[in-house]
């Protein structure tokens, strides 16, 4: 198609108001738990304490006759569906998985059972009346472990999920890196993360009739997901359709189902009752999917100039039990060097399975390769006593080293990180600084630079077959108003207004003219969604192609009705114009009323109405590039990292709204900062989470994110449109950019470990000269030792006192299950009763405490003082019934819990 | 998550919230401000069977002189301290730890006896009553008692108000006017709970230190008064006060522990560090004056 016709372009390009953002901002926006449903039921999921281990039962018979409850399903109930858990590749899952946990538990939060009710209080009041009896093994938690541990899926050979690259390592590299004149070594660690979209992950399902399954899902694309259900239920005659209309964010945590969702839909299946699910804030932090936790090592040669030889990356990346797709994370290694010139590269690269939740996409899911070059290029030249500048410039691949191919196939082309570069220079003057800089270190201050630059593939579609192409359904209503029903989806990205800026231009009507729908995927065309940074550069090429498509049909029946040449109609204003001759302008309404219903009076043969489609495929690849610079201050008190300064320069060619671009920039921006400063998804040694509420996992708030400047270049793409997309840049370039701030204050001090995150706690260690806190040792490895457990205390001998009757029926050990509000405990209990005195021992999981309390008829009381989790004295109170006993324990600000039991 | 079922009574007096805790035996719990005790709830980490309402009883609200000094009621708004100018006139080091609890939204509802009651140990509110030797005054059916804050904390939450009794208001002694307020934070960010904090008050003389309250937050299982440095600071010459020999001796007392979010030895480091700074750039500003 040639250029644009006689419209100017006047929408593209402008700060044009988020047509969303009154909806949203005045809460009237429509999540997945707005949805309400006549007769809707809801669910709660009973969970796993535990990491690793069998089910030995799971007894659902008290929970099932609490009031409200509807059913209490464990995997023998969804068995019979059937269901084929995918990946994000739609093929089956690499291990065995079912929707719930199926005899084994492979991480702290696995569904085990689920609990339908008549609200969410009934079914959580039920859900902690399941029983489950597991028996725990040794919990496979981090990477070591993984390594040398046993194996997460019986099924499988070893923990390695997923092998890329090299094992044996390359000797022409090997002999390259040893010979060159400086060789550099960078280790890094990137910790958990989890991806706390605003709005958790949720369901509504509900069947309509024995042939369609309705689905409300907060997800990345309807079209992907109604895909990758109708797949994994695999029922023949049954159609499903996804609705989600606003998306409070995904981040790449939604881009397909997973258990819980596929659980709550084949409930609603079973029940033939709508069931909605929402998962809540300690669910979304400890037991939805995560991502990152990586570790690279990464080496890379240079010569006496500072030019780059050679590299080699050595890459480990925890899947967790049940990645969303095992992965080795190819990105990686695709994209590490690809900004740069490098004649040799290789790597290896493994995925390992752990016992923790699974790996999802976040929000450049390949970044490390940004983290790991950028800081060792700045290593390398304080190593090589360059300046971190210079190292860049000499070895980027500028416009005279394009067209060219990098060691990985990547073709380049218009790739401009050299230009945004010298841009970024312009704007932040470094010389300057480096005098501030060295006052400032003189009065005790610590200021630092941080550089970096990238590309980043945006805007993907046929590379890998799920991400297809996009379509752009247009029509004019006889009202003349403009309907765009689009496979694209926003969760937060403002396609509502971009899209109707690039449909607004080539119609010619006013940008309140246009209305984008989108989230349903009985609407409109088959797309993917968001995801890899793709929705502008593809949507917005539909959304163009498919309005000038439609411009023409307006242009033809106008010129037809008016006795004009096409050539000669434009349209602007919302209404059509006739070159030289003012008088004959008619409104886009009187075209589409005559359009739709007087079809004698349009040109012979043509189709009625005022419709159009295009579905666009873009080029296979659309790089965008960037360069960002930010100035902190560390304070050598405290360790603390104040941002003084972050600049953008960016080439994400044609914006189509440079709001929305800057916009998505910050957004990614703080993200990086909570990586680099904040953010921790940890599991301790058993593989329990540290982080449950946003108390413990600290996300960024607004008093964390500095105002961030922009530079913003526009070579245009070869996409139509010449859009470059810019969803996930600053999440993958600001982590570099602000650890590089941060070494190059404490540079005076020594080098910073890039074991992230880099609290203040850490970086005071390097302050103080103190050696950086180790990671606790794998409990697989030899090294390890276990920590030291109250030995349990030996048995009292036993007494032979005549007791009173019911005192012999105490006597002895007896199982107790302790309802905590963490899910249920069980514990063996030892009594020894001596007329009203009773002795004792509980013995549990975390280790076995000795008891004096008192006997009064059948009723046995104790207190015990406990410090952990913290220092409370529980007080019990237990009533005996033959061989079964029953009675509570007061916990203290922990509330009552009730206490179950029967004779061992 | 959702709260396990519970009853829900507004006391309508002190007598009557104190008759309902009697009746429930330790199965109550009082909610205030419930900034602490609603996520606790929604948690399930606390069950009560009845939940009793004291936020709104006038009994317990405002700021007045009393006995000298000033007596909050127990169910004052954190917001409504914040701004009050009895406060920031006797007491101004009081306002400024306040205004590091939480953020505006929880100190709308989050009362100044919720924040002493919960016993929290890296809050601000009950290190500044400790700091600056406040008493509480408890009731119940058994009638009422007067603690001193320095009596008050056990342990991580844990206070010896009894499960039957409820805390009516604080009082906190006289300081002179021109006291010297200590105040120093570290938080991950701007409202979260200490990683390490100090707080406190030094009364002055004809250029000598006559009475030092200084209390640690974020460093042991409650808040921690430091005594040793309180007694080396009382009868010095503020002009020759060896800040870090006094700093050394308030982290004699304090008991830090390793979390998530920092290690034992950071809190020493830099309790260390900020009570050094603190106290010095305090007397240099009073040296100044
Ligand atoms: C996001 C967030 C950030 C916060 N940050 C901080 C912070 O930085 N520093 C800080 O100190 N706090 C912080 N808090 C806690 C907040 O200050 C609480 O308001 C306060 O700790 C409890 O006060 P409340 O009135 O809300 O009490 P509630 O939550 O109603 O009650 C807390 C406990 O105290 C008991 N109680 C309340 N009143 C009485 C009484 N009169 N007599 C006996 N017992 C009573 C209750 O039974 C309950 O056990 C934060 C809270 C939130 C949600």
């Amino acid at each position: 198609m040639s250029a644009p016709p006689i419209s100017a372009q006047r929408f593209i390009g402008q700060r044009v108001p988020r047509k969303e953002d009154g909806r949203l901002l005045t809460g009237r926006g429509s999540f997945v738990d707005d949805i309400i449903l006549p007769g809707m039921l809801h669910a709660a999921f009973v969970r796993s304490p535990i990491a690793r281990g069998t089910i030995r039962s799971i007894d659902t018979d008290v929970a099932r006759a609490q009031p409200g409850v509807h059913a209490v399903l464990t995997q023998a109930d969804l068995a019979p569906f059937g269901v084929t858990m995918l990946s994000f590749f739609l093929g089956p899952v690499e291990v065995a998985m079912t929707p719930l946990a199926d005899g084994r538990v492979a991480y702290v939060g696995h569904p085990v059972a689920l609990v339908i009710a008549d609200d969410r209080y009934l079914a959580e009041d039920a859900a902690s009346l399941v029983v489950v009896d597991y028996a725990e093994e040794a919990a496979v938690v981090t990477l070591d472990d993984a390594r040398l541990g046993p194996r997460v899926h019986p099924d499988t050979d070893d923990n390695v999920a997923a092998l890329m690259g090299e094992e044996e390592a390359d000797a022409a590299l090997e002999a390259l890196l040893a010979g060159a004149p400086h060789l550099v070594s960078q280790s890094i660690r990137h910790q958990r993360i989890a991806q706390s979209p605003m709005e958790t992950r949720g369901v509504v399902a509900s069947l309509q009739g024995e042939s369609e399954l309705l689905v409300h899902i907060t997800c990345a694309g309807p079209q992907l997901v109604a895909r990758w259900l109708t797949l994994a239920l695999d029922r023949p005659g049954l159609s499903v359709r996804v609705v989600a209309k606003d998306v409070g964010g995904s981040f790449g945590l939604k881009n397909h189902p997973w258990m819980e969702e596929v659980s709550a839909i084949l409930a609603a299946m079973l029940l033939r009752r709508p069931v909605k699910w929402i998962e809540d804030r300690i669910e979304n932090l400890t037991a939805a999917n995560q991502a990152r936790e990586q570790e690279m090592t990464l080496r890379a040669a240079f010569d006496t100039n500072g030019r780059l030889i050679a590299s080699h990356a050595d890459y480990a990346l925890n899947n967790g039990a049940y990645p969303m797709g095992a992965d080795a994370n190819i990105a990686v290694h695709m994209f590490l060097w690809a900004a740069y010139n490098i004649p040799a590269y290789s790597f290896v690269s493994r995925g390992w399975y752990s016992n923790t939740p699974g790996l999802a996409a976040y929000r450049g899911p390949w970044a490390i390769e940004t983290l790991a070059r950028e800081t060792l290029l700045d290593r390398a030249a304080r190593q090589i006593g360059i300046d971190p500048v210079e190292i860049r410039r000499r070895n980027l691949c500028t416009a005279a080293d394009q067209p060219s191919v990098t060691p990985l196939g990547i073709p380049r082309e218009d790739i401009t990180p050299a230009q945004c570069l010298e841009k970024l220079l312009e704007v932040v003057d470094v010389p300057a600084f480096r005098a501030e800089q060295a006052a400032a270190r003189a009065q005790g201050r610590y200021l630092g630079l941080g550089l970096a630059a990238y590309i980043e593939p945006t805007g993907a579609a046929g590379s890998i077959a799920v991400m297809t192409g996009e379509l752009a359904q247009l029509r004019i209503e006889p009202t003349g108003r403009v309907v765009a029903v689009m496979s694209v989806h926003s969760q937060g990205h403002g396609t509502q207004t971009t899209m109707a800026q690039c449909i607004a231009d080539q119609l010619g009507v006013p940008i309140e003219d246009v209305t984008i729908f989108d989230g349903d995927s009985s609407r409109g065309g088959f797309g993917p969604g968001a995801g890899g940074s793709r929705q502008g550069v593809i949507g917005g090429g539909a959304a163009i192609r498919a309005g000038r498509l439609l411009a023409d049909k307006v242009k033809a029946v106008a010129a037809h009705l008016l006795n004009a040449s096409p050539e000669a109609i434009s349209l602007s204003d919302g209404m059509v114009h006739v070159a030289g001759a003012p008088e004959m302008r008619r409104t886009l309404r009187e075209i589409a009323e005559i359009a739709y219903g007087e079809p004698g009076r349009l040109p012979p043969g043509m189709e009625t109405g005022l419709e159009a489609q295009y579905r666009y495929d873009p080029p296979p690849m659309t790089f965008t590039s960037a360069a960002h610079a930010c100035i902190v201050e560390v304070d050598a008190d405290t360790g603390f990292v104040g941002i003084r300064r972050w600049v953008s320069s960016e080439d994400c060619g044609v914006m189509i709204n440079p709001a929305v671009v800057e916009g998505q920039i910050a957004g990614g921006l703080a993200q990086a900062i909570g990586s680099v400063l904040l953010e921790d998804a940890a599991r301790d040694a058993q593989g329990n989470p540290t982080a449950a509420t946003f108390k413990d996992y600290a996300l960024p708030t607004i008093f964390d994110v500095p105002d961030f400047e922009y530079v913003h270049a526009d070579t245009p793409s070869q996409a139509e449109g010449g859009f470059r997309g810019v969803g996930e840049g600053g999440c993958i370039i600001g982590p570099p950019t602000l650890v590089n701030a941060i070494a190059d204050a404490l540079a005076p001090f020594g080098e910073v470990p890039v074991d992230l995150p880099l609290t203040p706690a850490k970086l005071m260690t390097v302050i103080e000269g103190q050696p950086w806190p180790e990671r606790p040792v794998s409990r697989f490895h030899p090294d390890h030792r276990a920590p030291e457990v109250d030995a349990p205390a030996p048995v009292a001998p036993a007494v032979a006192a005549v007791a009173p009757a019911i005192a012999v029926g105490i006597d002895g050990a007896w199982k107790l299950v302790l309802a905590t509000p963490m899910g249920p405990q069980p514990m063996v209990a030892h009594f020894q009763v001596a007329g009203d005195r009773v002795t004792g021992r509980l013995e549990a999981d975390q280790g076995s405490q000795e008891f004096t309390g008192t006997l009064s008829g059948d009723q046995v009381r104790w207190e015990m003082k406990v410090t952990k989790p913290m220092a409370i004295t529980l007080k019990y109170e237990l009533t005996f019934a033959g061989s079964s006993v029953s009675g509570k324990c007061k916990m203290g600000l922990f509330g009552t819990a009730k206490v179950r039991g029967e004779r061992a | 998550m959702k709260p396990a079922p519970f009853d829900y009574i507004r006391a309508t007096s002190i007598d009557h919230a104190c008759a309902l805790l009697a009746e429930a035996g330790g199965g109550a719990q009082l909610l205030a401000g419930g900034q602490t005790l609603m996520p606790l709830l929604a948690l399930r980490m606390s069950q009560p069977f009845i939940l009793i309402d004291i936020g709104h009883l006038p009994e317990l609200q405002g700021i007045a002189p009393h006995g000298g000094g000033l007596r909050i009621g127990a169910a004052t708004r954190q917001a409504d301290a914040l701004v009050n100018p009895l406060l920031a006139q006797a007491l101004p080091v009081f306002v400024t730890a306040l205004a590091h609890v939480g953020h505006h939204q929880t100190r709308n509802r989050g009362t100044i006896g919720g924040s002493i009651a919960l016993g929290e140990p890296a809050a601000e509110m009950p290190a500044t009553a400790v700091a600056l030797g406040a008493s509480m005054t408890l009731r119940s059916t058994r009638g009422a008692r007067t603690i001193a804050a320095d009596d008050l904390y056990l342990g991580p939450y844990a206070t010896a108000i009894a499960p039957d009794e409820l805390l009516v208001a604080i009082d906190y002694p006289a300081w002179p006017a021109d006291a010297v307020p200590l105040f120093r934070e570290v938080a991950r960010r701007p409202g979260d709970f200490a990683l390490v904090g100090l707080v406190g008050a030094l009364a002055i003389a004809d250029g000598r230190i006559e009475r030092a309250g200084i209390a640690w937050f974020g460093m042991g299982p409650t808040p921690i008064r430091a005594r040793q440095a309180e007694q080396a600071l009382v009868g010095q010459a503020i002009d020759r006060i060896d800040v870090q020999a006094i700093a050394d001796l308030a982290i004699a007392d304090s008991a830090p522990f390793d979390d998530g979010h920092a290690s034992a030895a950071y809190r020493r480091s830099v309790g260390r560090r900020i009570f050094a700074n603190g106290l010095m750039q305090a007397l240099d500003r009073r040296l100044a004056a």
